[in-house]
């Protein structure tokens, strides 16, 4: 059954509609910039993710999406949000740079206290930082520097375990890694090194580990409410696997978004994330 | 040239595993690591700190190696540059100048580490247009060089204490009477053989003890056969080595039979008025005063010589530099490729040379007393090594095991 221990977050999501969606550059191997989007196709399957959401238990909260920014519907890379504090991300590519005003300007507006990590380091917000347990799992290398998460340790609290991602395709850690509950998580090992899945062992008790096809459907991009889990797809064997622990599995087909290189976890960012001081039994180092 | 850099790491670098991927990483790559500062969290939620300096073989390896380990967050430690000053006098240099060892030393100028070259102890570093660094004596340096300062940029490698080689294994300290003689001698043989292997030059520095002891055939010898490729002395050594092939006597002491020769005391002064007369020892060897000896074999091979003056000299010698800081840039200029250094009972002239050896110099001091070897050793020649023996013995066995001819 389902651990009635689930996660602490995922109630409350940052979503922003797909009125300026398109694929205008190519900053990851799953973008083609001669692809067309079907920009109707693409509202509905946005509209559907938004109230299966609702439907699933959460509140969903919109941004204004603006002209030119066409990967600003992608809020998970807005930054980080810790209780009420706003890391904003350092986009690795001059591409989304120019989103980090819009987030600021909307977080600001929400009350949210900004706190900016320093000039020189990339960061890539909640795409590439997954809190489990008591710990943020980061993920480094083609989006955020390793270097980046000892700066988001100390302005957070958290507690870090880095994690380098080691395959193009799955360019930020919310491709390979989805945490479920208090002891399990879908895991891509296709996109880890083996000292990430050596840290892995000693974090999650059950681990899904998601077949290397699996992974590149896009199955860890996943977006939990509570026992509900919403999926831009869901081979058989995830499923059941997912049922057998007593989770509810929704499918929202999203390829609209996948052309551009991102799921449905890519489209929301969690705003109710306390990731604060971690407990004091933590095992000695 | 082996190559270091300082890196550090931070945050929970243990719990995440990327320390230890990183030092895999180092050690994969061929590279050494030393960890310099670590702070570890007392708990898996509590950050860690680690700084570790990293060699690799040389400067390149070292920069791909920091561009791999980067990705994981191993950040170079920016070591600011080097700082110059401008000297504003000739022979002056500007206070608070950085004060040279004779190890192998960079400096980073413009964020790069740049090999000082020719390093040599108590001297400065001046730094050209080009970005050449090199060392310059106190009395060298002109108004208008750029001198570097303080103690920033500046990077000193340590000597490695390579292994010695079986021969000088069981030696406890640096020097020692209690050695046998044959395999010291042998061990000597094979560190110039080795030199000479590898295109280095074999510098001998001579006390007049050479001569007294009888050993003066035998340094010719070695100078004959190729074995010597520059020697420094002074008026003394010159002297002896010309008076015992020209009268044979030294000192006017008969070396032949050990006794004196009626009005041998003044037999050296003759010796030097007649290499005067010819104007150089090279004009006595021209005209046939000289038919024999060190220096006499040491002109038929061009093989260079420099003979430093001291205020006890009688003459002196026409070819002795009589100017000591003349002198000792003359020793300067003829240090270029020299690997082996023997220092043969001399104790002023071999201190003298130490002062301006690199440290990676195989240095090798023989002598009676085994002062000398500390002396040297205290002055700042720590790379040298003592052999406690009488020279005259030394360079026998040193000819025999060398040369061919009688």
């Amino acid at each position: 059954m389902h651990d009635e221990d689930g996660l602490s977050w995922g109630r409350r999501y940052l979503m922003c509609p797909p009125s300026h969606f398109g694929v205008l550059y190519e900053i990851n191997p799953w973008m083609d910039a001669t692809t067309v989007v079907d920009a109707d196709s693409a509202r509905q399957q946005w509209e559907h993710l938004a109230s299966t959401l609702r439907v699933a238990g959460a509140e969903v909260v919109l941004m204004e999406p603006a002209d030119g920014l066409p990967d600003l519907v992608f809020t998970a890379n807005a930054g980080l949000v810790n209780g009420n504090q706003f890391i904003p991300s350092r986009f690795r590519h001059p591409e989304r740079q120019g989103e980090t005003d819009v987030d600021v300007q909307w977080f600001s507006e929400q009350g949210f206290t900004v706190e900016w990590l320093p000039d020189g380091v990339s960061n890539e917000g909640a795409g590439d930082a997954l809190p489990f347990g008591d710990v943020l799992v980061s993920g480094y290398h083609f989006r955020s520097d390793a270097a980046s998460h000892a700066y988001v340790s100390r302005l957070t609290g958290a507690a870090v375990r880095s994690v380098e991602l080691i395959d193009p395709r799955l360019y930020h850690l919310d491709l390979t890694f989805c945490p479920l509950d208090s002891r399990r998580a879908m895991v891509a090992p296709l996109g880890w090194d083996r000292y990430g899945l050596a840290v892995l062992e000693n974090l999650v008790p059950e681990p899904l580990f998601l077949e290397d096809e699996e992974a590149l459907e896009f199955c860890g991009n996943s977006v939990v409410v509570g026992s509900v889990v919403v999926m831009p797809a869901c081979p058989p064997r995830v499923g059941r696997q997912l049922e057998r622990w007593g989770f509810d599995v929704v499918v929202c087909p999203v390829d609209q978004f996948l052309k551009a290189g991102g799921g449905c976890r890519c489209l929301t960012l969690a705003l109710d994330v306390h990731l604060g001081l971690p407990s004091a039994e933590s095992t000695v180092t | 040239m082996k190559a270091t850099e300082t890196v550090e790491m931070q945050g929970h670098i243990v719990d995440s595993l990327t320390l230890a991927k990183v030092l895999d990483i180092v050690v994969g790559a061929g590279a050494e690591y030393t960890l310099d500062e670590v702070e570890l969290g007392r708990t898996s939620s509590d950050p860690s700190r680690g700084r570790r300096s990293i060699t690799a073989d040389d400067d390149v390896a070292l920069a791909t190696l920091l561009d791999q380990i980067h990705l994981h967050g191993a950040n170079r430690v920016s070591a600011g540059d080097a700082v110059l000053a401008v000297s504003e006098k000739d022979g002056v240099l500007p206070a608070g100048f950085y004060s040279t060892t004779n190890l192998p030393t960079s400096v980073r100028l413009a964020g790069r580490w740049r090999p000082v070259e020719r390093p040599e102890m108590d001297c400065a570093v001046v730094v050209d247009d080009s970005g050449t660094a090199r060392t310059v004596p106190m009395h060298r340096v002109r108004s208008g060089d750029r001198v570097v300062t303080g103690s920033d940029g500046i990077r000193v490698e340590m000597p490695v204490r390579a292994a010695r080689g079986h021969a000088f294994e069981f030696m406890t300290s640096e020097v020692s009477s209690e050695k046998p003689q044959a395999l010291l001698v042998a061990e000597v043989c094979r560190r110039a053989a080795e030199n000479r292997e590898a295109g280095g030059r074999l510098l001998a520095v001579c006390g007049p003890a050479v001569v007294h002891t009888g050993a003066g055939p035998d340094l010719a010898r070695l100078v004959r056969n190729g074995w010597v490729d520059v020697l420094f002395a002074g008026n003394g050594f010159a002297t002896h080595d010309i008076e015992s092939n020209v009268m044979g006597t030294s000192l006017g002491v008969s070396l032949g039979e050990g006794t004196a020769a009626e009005g041998g005391h003044a037999n050296h002064l003759r010796v030097i008025n007649e290499v005067r007369r010819h104007g150089s020892i090279a004009g006595a060897v021209r005209a046939g005063f000289l038919g024999g000896g060190v220096l006499y074999e040491c002109v038929r091979r061009d093989v260079p010589f420099v003979l430093a003056g001291s205020i006890r000299d009688d003459g002196p010698l026409p070819d002795v530099v009589t100017d000591v800081v003349a002198a000792a840039d003359a020793m300067r200029d003829q240090l270029e490729g020299v690997g082996v250094a023997l220092m043969l009972a001399s104790t002023l002239h071999g201190i003298a040379t130490g002062n301006l050896l690199p440290a990676g110099v195989q240095t090798f001091c023989v002598d009676i007393n085994q002062a000398v070897a500390i002396k040297l050793s205290d002055r700042g020649t720590h790379q040298a090594l003592g052999i406690v023996t009488d020279v005259g013995l030394f360079l026998r066995q040193m000819a025999d095991r060398l040369c061919r001819d009688a």
